[in-house]
């Protein structure tokens, strides 16, 4: 900080900037003391773990430095099938409900009859706890009970043991995390069209523009910097999805379907190896922070050149 | 709203379902989106549909025409099912009004100052929000257990409270963008205190962002399954842990949770129902 430079440079400004500096550290005291304590201190705790061995017949929890990084680096499962999972899960989900999102924002935008009760309908994935949506999901899959299976029936299809293969299972995962997302998508983006000034698009009707044509470009540029915040926070928060997956497969079959948090998870409490889990949940936010900075800095140049 | 709504607008171009059957886009468009209402209502509608099955008819719900609610008056008779429904209710109301009084300030220090500490601060809250759940709510346990809160209403509230922080002081950053500072400067010059400037002129203008987000802050918190499963246990019982709870591998009471899941929409239904306008209306980031 330099409060003491700024001391010995400007004299007369000194009192100016230490009230302010004071106030503005005032104002996030309370946010920043919450954080060392829950968010800080426990991610201290999991990063000395993850440099230490921790398994049981070793109560000095010796210092053994990266051999856990190196072990997850190279662990054929981690590179072969978490990661590609977890981008692949990021990037369809993702993708997914920003386009249902956008289309169903877009309907919303309209006036129509029973548009209130749509809009209630489809905020319903928002009010159910999404544990409870998992495992309503895992059941409606089940391959013996679900209402899946039984319909497929009805239709003289052959069911599927959903849950029981690599893809199915993928499948249904994502299924149920874009239904649970696609809502708060329409949200935000709901709100960003009605906040859209009226006179552009009153323009464009007097000009008799076609409906695609005011969507491509008038809608869609306008829209691009909520896009933009949306899709980094979503895609951060898919990432590190855990609570679905684990609900629905948990990480089966045969651990085909482990996102990176299932796999430190699995490490941490099924392979009773807290400091291995510790390590591949640091290499995940390691990789998370430098892919969201690409994602960010893409998309805004993206805004940027279209503006 | 748009193009439509125009008395100056050219009728439409006529397009190939218009030409085939007149009317025809309208009904399209409707079927559509009864269909995707439907597809968003399913698994909800099924629950409710387990809710009033007998517990053996539970299996074949698509099959039975028996129908009862004495699954409801079951889950009720539950021990400690009140008083989860009482926690997690208590719970997300005082996590939705910490989260909100500390983010806020901390959003308007984002969005107002420039400087070396702004940007540290919003370096470190970006690096913080990347950081998985995973790796922080596992030691969490250890942490709540030092400081003596493990199972209480704090120990669940305060890391509650963590976890908004980050995304709430992005989003109150925005809010406070959005509002011309202006009207602050005046009421400095005017001989204001920065905090007077901050709670009377700033503060009353970003009430329509802080209600959205109060409300999807409530709705998370009372859905919120993770934190209560690890930081809380018989003491402080959470509806959503209640629930997961029937659904064990030892015994699939499959009606209890369903009921007791659709006891649990219905705050969140009436939340949502009234809330839905002030969300849209101050979600503007």
């Amino acid at each position: 900080m330099s409060i003491s430079t700024a001391t010995l440079d400007r004299p007369r400004k000194l009192r100016l900037f230490g009230e302010r500096q004071r106030f503005m550290l005032l104002l996030i005291l309370p946010a920043a003391l919450g954080l060392v304590l829950f968010q800080v201190l426990p991610i201290l705790t999991g990063a000395n773990a993850s440099f230490r061995d921790w398994s049981l017949h070793d109560p000095k929890m010796t210092w053994v430095g990266l051999k856990h990084y190196f072990y997850v680096l190279s662990d054929g499962g981690f590179l072969g099938v978490v990661l590609p999972n977890t981008l692949a899960f990021m990037g369809v989900s993702v993708a997914a409900s920003l386009l249902l999102g956008l289309g169903l924002a877009m309907v919303l935008n309209r006036q129509f009859p029973g548009r209130a009760v749509l809009q209630t309908i489809l905020l319903l994935p928002l009010m159910v706890a999404p544990v409870v949506a998992a495992i309503m999901i895992r059941w409606i899959f089940n391959d013996q009970f679900g209402v899946v299976n039984a319909f497929l029936d009805l239709l003289g299809l052959p069911g599927q043991a959903w849950l029981a293969q690599r893809w199915t299972a993928f499948a249904v995962i994502l299924f149920a995390d874009i239904w649970l997302w696609t809502p708060w998508f329409a949200l935000l983006l709901l709100a960003g069209l009605q906040s859209l000034p009226r006179e552009p698009f009153e323009a464009a009707a007097i000009d008799g523009a076609s409906p695609w044509r005011v969507f491509r470009y008038l809608t869609l540029p306008m829209l691009r910097s909520v896009m933009v915040v949306c899709i980094v926070i979503r895609a951060i928060d898919a990432f590190r999805t855990f609570d679905i997956v684990w609900t629905i497969t948990a990480g089966g079959p045969a651990r085909s379907t482990e996102l990176f948090s299932v796999y430190a998870y699995m490490e941490a409490f099924q392979a009773m190896n807290f400091a291995r889990g510790s390590a591949a949940a640091m290499i995940g936010a390691a990789i998370i922070v430098v892919l969201a900075m690409v994602i960010f800095r893409v998309l805004n140049r993206w805004v940027e050149v279209s503006k | 709203m748009t193009a439509a709504a125009l008395p100056l607008a050219r009728p439409p171009r006529k397009g190939f379902f218009a030409a085939l059957a007149p009317g025809g886009a309208r009904v399209l468009f409707a079927l559509v989106v009864v269909g995707v209402a439907f597809l968003f209502a399913f698994p909800v509608l099924w629950l409710g549909l387990t809710s009033l099955r007998p517990a053996s008819g539970v299996y074949f719900v698509h099959r039975g025409t028996e129908f009862t609610l004495h699954n409801y008056v079951e889950a009720l008779a539950q021990p400690g099912m009140l008083t989860a429904f009482f926690n997690s209710f208590a719970i997300s109301t005082l996590a939705t009004v910490l989260s909100l009084g500390v983010t806020v300030t901390s959003g308007y220090m984002l969005s107002r100052f420039r400087g070396p500490v702004p940007s540290a601060w919003f370096s470190i809250i970006y690096v913080l929000r990347c950081v998985p759940y995973i790796s922080w709510v596992l030691p969490l346990f250890f942490v709540t257990r030092q400081l003596g809160i493990f199972d209480t209403y704090w120990g669940l509230l305060l890391p509650h409270v963590a976890v908004h922080i980050c995304f709430f002081s992005w989003i109150m950053k925005g809010f406070f963008d959005g509002i011309d500072p202006s009207m602050e400067y005046a009421a400095l010059i005017d001989g204001c205190t920065r905090w007077g400037a901050f709670f009377r002129v700033a503060l009353p203008s970003a009430v329509p962002g802080l209600t959205a987000l109060a409300i999807l802050c409530w709705l998370y918190t009372w859905n919120e399954f993770l934190f209560a499963l690890l930081l809380t246990s018989h003491r402080t019982p959470i509806l959503t842990v209640v629930m997961a709870q029937f659904v064990h591998e030892l015994g699939m009471e499959w009606h209890l949770m369903s009921a007791t899941a659709i006891m649990a929409l219905v705050p969140a239904l009436i939340v949502t129902v009234f809330g839905q306008k002030y969300v849209i209306r101050g979600l503007r980031i």
